[in-house]
């Protein structure tokens, strides 16, 4: 259930974020562009690759809260229905290239991010984790081992 | 007010992609991350069926709020990077392309069906 709540209350949060920054008049490229949602989606693939190598290979915290922040927070926060009604907005308007182009630049930039956040955080648990690595072997393999000794 | 109808609607809509993607891969005997890609498509389907239909306060909890949580960019190119960090180039390549395409095409097609019986 807890789960549930906070994968619930991530996408609530996540969801307005998206809501509000979509108003918000960066000038420039609007004409050509959808540039909102490009940024929205660009910043959250980075954010979710850092999270999700961070708990993976630096610090394994709560996996309820993980689920919450990623499933639900990140997961809300960006989004690929509106990325296809954008670019058939562009397509309907006669726009083709530019529709090919936000595509086209949407998948790049966002394996881009996905390839910067997971490198990010494999930096910085390099940097600033190295001795706090948490042992990846479960609980019970330990006590077999031990056991065999 | 326009926030919290937007928020209600993303709330559940966060919570179905996590149910149905949990559903979907553990059936699916595959790398290929279908879960996602399902999700993605019908949500890009349903949000052309929605918009047809207006841009009114429906719109807000449907499409801005449900519809945008359910379908998600961030787990899509996560899956992409590492289909291709994992040598799958041509399943990686298959995904994002055949996502992106049909997601247009859903999307298309949701709003000339709505169009026909919404308006």
């Amino acid at each position: 259930m807890k789960k549930y709540i906070l994968i619930g209350s991530g996408s609530f949060l996540g969801t307005i974020c998206r809501y509000l920054l979509k108003t918000v008049h960066f000038g420039g490229f609007h004409e050509w562009i959808p540039l909102n949602t490009l940024m929205i989606n660009v910043s959250g693939s980075l954010v979710l690759a850092l999270i999700l190598t961070v708990a993976l290979e630096i610090w394994s915290f709560d996996p309820d809260l993980k689920l919450g922040i990623t499933a639900g927070f990140v997961g809300a926060f960006t989004t690929f229905s509106t990325l296809c009604k954008e670019t058939v907005g562009l397509m309907r308007a006669g726009n083709y290239s530019s529709a090919i182009s936000y595509l086209a630049i949407s998948a790049i930039l966002g394996l881009g991010a996905a390839y910067l956040g997971t490198v990010l955080a494999k930096k910085l648990g390099a940097k600033y984790f190295r001795k706090k690595k948490p042992n990846h072997k479960p609980d019970f393999l330990m006590g077999a081992e031990s056991e065999v000794k | 007010m326009n926030l919290l109808i937007v928020g209600i609607g993303g709330t559940f809509g966060g919570i179905v992609r996590y149910q149905l993607g949990k559903m979907i891969s553990q059936r699916a005997a595959t790398t290929f991350p279908i879960g996602t890609f399902l999700i993605n498509i019908t949500g890009a389907f349903c949000l052309g069926l929605v918009a047809s239909a207006g841009s009114g306060t429906v719109y807000l909890l449907l499409g801005d709020g449900f519809l945008g949580a359910y379908t998600t960019f961030s787990t899509f190119m996560y899956e992409g990077f590492h289909l291709f960090q994992g040598n799958e180039k041509l399943n990686a390549l298959t995904y994002i392309f055949s996502s992106l395409v049909l997601g247009v095409i859903g999307y298309a097609a949701g709003f000339a069906l709505g169009g026909l019986f919404l308006k």
